[in-house]
Parts: C-alpha cells; sequence; structure tokens
C-alpha cells in the first residue's frame, strides 16, 4: 500500500475527511444561493464542482471535446435546478456527480454503436489508471484509488467498467464472463466496501 | 424476504452506478418508492461513487467558465418544489436585466404566470406519461409520444419563452429549446376562422420555408399545445392562414411572425 503523506503529489495540503465535509457544506450552501439567482455563487459553484464532473465526463465518454460540452451542460443545469438540491437527501458533490454521470453514461448509450462499445471494452481497464493520473489534486484521489485496492478484483472491475466504461450489470457480467447475478452482487458489496473505507454515508 | 425482492435489492448497486437498463429501472424504482431502506443505501452508494468520479477531477479550459456565465444570464431557473411563494414570484424572476425574452414578459406581467401553470400542466401530463410508460411501454402512443416531446422542451436547460401578439388578434406564446431543436407553440385569443381556412405553422430561415402543421381547432380559447420539431439556426415562426387541408407553401400574408432565441 502507498504511503499516505500530508501533501498530494503536486505539493497541496490534503484534504481530510473533515475538509471534504466542510467543503462540501459551503457547496450546499452555495446552491442555495443558485437557486435565489446569486450568479455569484454560481461561479463558486463551477470553480468546485467544474473540475471533478468535467474528470469523471471525460472518464466516461474519453473525448475532451465532448466532454467538455456534457460539463457545460451540467453546470447550466445545475443553475437551472439548484432551487431542487436537498441537502437531507445526501451531500452536493453526490447530487451534481449522480446527475453528471447519468447524463455521460445517456449520451454514450444514445451515441455508441454497438461495435464501437464492444472496442471499448478492451480499453476500459486501461485507461482508468490514465484517467487518474491527469487528476487535479485538489480532491481525495489517493484515498479513493488505496479504497478501490481494498476491493477485490472482481468487485473492482465491476464497479469501474459500469462507472467509467458506462456498462450495464449485464454487459458487465459479459465482458468478465461471470454470472449476472455475481456482477449484481459484486457491484453492491463492491460500492458498500468503498463506501466504508471511504467513511462517506 | 420472497426471492424476487432479494432479487430486486441486489440492483443498489448496479443502480447507483446508472449499469441498470431502462426496462429493469422502472421495476426496481416502484421497488424503491416502497424501500425506505433501499433508498437510504443507495444514498450512500451515490457518496461513493460520486467520490470515485470526483477522484478523476481535471482543470477545465478557463473560456469554459465565461462561457457558462453568458449561458446562464440567458437561462431561466426552475422555481422550488415547495408552494410557500406565488408561482411566478420565483422561477422567471431570476432572469437577468436586457433580455429580449425579459423585456416582453415585463409588458406583461401575468405571463410568468401563465407559463407556470402551462409548465406545471404539461409537467403534470409528462410525469403521468413517464408512469404510464413504465407501466405499460407497449401502449405507447401518439400522445404519449407528444407528451414526451412537450417535457423535453420544458425541461431543456435552454428553454426560453418568447410571446407575440397576433396581427389579426390574440397572442402566441412559444417556448422553445434550442438544444432539442423544438419549440412548443400554444396560442389563445386567435380570431375565429370559417371551417374552410385555418392557421398554418411554418419555420423560416436560411434552410427555407417549411410547412410546421396545422393549428389544432381551439379548445376552451386555447389552442395547443403544439409541438414543432426540427429548428434550424436562424429559423423564425411564422403563421399564415391557409385552407383547411393546409398549403405547401405560405399563400397569403403572416399574420404572426416571432424571431426565435439566438
Amino acid at each position: 500500500m502507498k504511503d499516505v503523506g500530508v501533501t498530494d503529489s503536486q505539493g497541496l495540503p490534503r484534504r481530510g475527511p473533515a475538509d471534504d465535509a466542510g467543503a462540501d457544506a459551503d457547496v450546499a450552501g452555495l446552491l442555495g444561493q443558485v437557486a435565489r439567482g446569486d450568479q455569484l455563487a454560481f461561479e463558486e459553484v463551477y470553480d468546485r464542482m467544474a473540475g471533478p464532473v468535467l474528470g469523471m465526463v471525460r472518464g466516461v465518454l474519453r473525448d475532451l471535446p465532448q466532454s467538455e460540452e456534457v460539463m457545460q451542460e451540467v453546470l447550466l443545469e445545475l443553475w437551472r435546478t439548484a432551487s431542487r438540491f436537498d441537502a437531507s437527501k445526501g451531500s452536493a458533490l453526490s447530487w451534481v456527480l449522480t446527475l453528471a454521470h447519468r447524463r455521460a453514461v445517456d449520451r454514450v448509450r444514445s451515441e455508441q454503436k454497438s461495435a464501437e462499445r464492444e472496442l471499448r471494452a478492451a480499453s476500459a481497464r486501461i485507461d482508468y489508471d490514465d484517467v487518474t493520473e491527469t487528476v487535479e489534486a485538489t480532491m481525495d484521489r489517493e484515498r479513493v484509488r488505496r479504497c478501490l485496492r481494498s476491493l477485490t478484483d472482481l468487485q473492482r472491475e465491476s464497479v469501474t467498467l459500469a462507472y467509467y466504461g458506462s456498462y450495464t450489470y449485464s454487459e458487465v457480467a459479459g465482458l468478465l464472463g461471470v454470472a449476472v447475478g455475481t456482477v449484481k452482487t459484486r457491484m453492491r458489496d463492491g460500492l458498500i466496501r468503498l463506501r466504508d473505507c471511504l467513511g462517506v454515508e | 424476504m420472497r426471492r424476487g425482492q432479494a432479487d430486486l435489492h441486489a440492483l443498489a448497486g448496479a443502480y447507483a452506478l446508472d449499469a441498470v437498463p431502462e426496462a429493469d429501472r422502472a421495476r426496481f424504482e416502484r421497488h424503491l418508492a416502497r424501500c425506505e431502506a433501499c433508498v437510504q443505501e443507495i444514498r450512500g452508494l451515490r457518496e461513493a461513487t460520486a467520490r470515485l468520479g470526483a477522484s478523476a477531477a481535471v482543470r477545465p479550459r478557463a473560456e469554459l467558465k465565461e462561457q457558462a456565465l453568458r449561458a446562464i444570464a440567458r437561462t431561466r431557473q426552475l422555481p422550488p418544489l415547495s408552494r410557500d411563494a406565488p408561482p411566478g414570484q420565483r422561477g422567471w424572476r431570476a432572469r437577468p436585466a436586457g433580455g429580449r425574452a425579459l423585456s416582453r414578459l415585463r409588458q406583461r406581467p401575468w405571463l410568468p404566470w401563465l407559463a407556470t401553470a402551462l409548465a406545471a400542466g404539461f409537467l403534470a401530463i409528462a410525469v403521468a406519461m413517464g408512469v404510464l410508460v413504465a407501466g405499460a411501454r407497449h401502449r405507447l402512443d401518439l400522445d404519449q409520444v407528444r407528451g414526451h416531446a412537450i417535457a423535453a422542451v420544458l425541461n431543456a436547460s435552454d428553454v426560453t419563452m418568447l410571446t407575440a401578439p397576433v396581427r389579426t388578434g390574440g397572442t402566441a406564446t412559444v417556448l422553445e429549446s434550442r438544444h432539442e431543436h423544438s419549440l412548443v407553440f400554444t396560442a389563445s385569443g386567435l380570431r375565429v376562422l370559417p371551417p374552410s381556412r385555418n392557421y398554418e405553422l411554418w419555420l423560416m430561415g436560411p434552410a427555407g420555408t417549411r410547412p410546421a402543421g396545422m393549428l389544432p381547432r381551439p379548445r376552451a380559447g386555447m389552442i395547443g399545445p403544439m409541438v414543432v420539431s426540427g429548428l434550424a439556426a436562424g429559423d423564425r415562426i411564422g403563421m399564415t392562414v391557409e385552407p383547411a387541408g393546409g398549403a405547401p407553401r405560405p399563400a397569403s400574408d403572416a399574420v404572426l411572425i416571432l424571431g426565435l432565441g439566438s
């Protein structure tokens, strides 16, 4: 397991869980202001969320211009629907990235021809590491990587193929050559382990 | 727990990963409606997937932010779901000054209310459609398709409302989404035409003038909502009075020409 220092590879201070929670509470508060039409608050939300959204979407779509387009759509959607954010139902980060992930996946599923999807099957597993190499060092990347490594291979592959490969569970089962029921279970217990390792609720 | 339920419950992980195909999703979401424990579990799993996604963060190009700020300045916001404020004072308020649509809204203070009411009605239809579709996909009929088309425009991130008087009387209102290449047309108070004549819509622009459909007969003074799709850049929408069966190209002067958004 990699050594976990107090700074990350780019020398920026590492955020602990408490900082993350604080930063998220900030975004939640900002979303409330955005809902009231506050454009300055939107700028703040943009500064904090555009990077995570773009990174995640690019992990799914691979193509940067398309990913930028989806990121912009998602941020505009935040502006439009900020009043619908409900902090009692989860964190701001989760709300934003759930929205963004659905959009990215919808785009892949509606545009990707089946032949291309097959091709991506081969690259999905390789590219996940490439994606994480290029991160901007403001999020708890190292912690996530460490927690991902704590999953079994089947759990990790099921989770990342679904999340970044935008495959359905039955497609993942086909790619990995295991039973559909097994993949469903591994996705669930893999995410539970990831959740517990990250200390999120 | 019955076997079927255990199977469903196992889908929580796949659901949090957006890895459930549409057909199963509807079934699982019906299960969620009755299973608060599942909802809680999925919230937790979504926190985990969000962290997974955020860990891939990259720095976006600086000019994208300027673009986004320009876009929000043109985009109205949805009102909150609560009902503690009168409609019309919340959802539409946020549009910044200077927009063409806003100046039109200002001249007709009742329009935001109307639009909100219309939008609420359409959304109710769309939600009902969604439930129907989830329940019986094979029974998808034209009305449902139309409901989806309306919902797509209303839910588009770039929806804009325009309104204009019709030269011969009445008012036309258009909710337009460039993104969806569609608009929803409604009108009220139009002059009543003899049975042999009807109003026809046209899309007019660099792509030529194309018929966009005959208006349905008014019900309770209101026409529409009617979906016009296939918008091209630079299109305007026009309306003429034509023979009841429609005409391949406009044969009379327009009673309405409405420039569409950017």
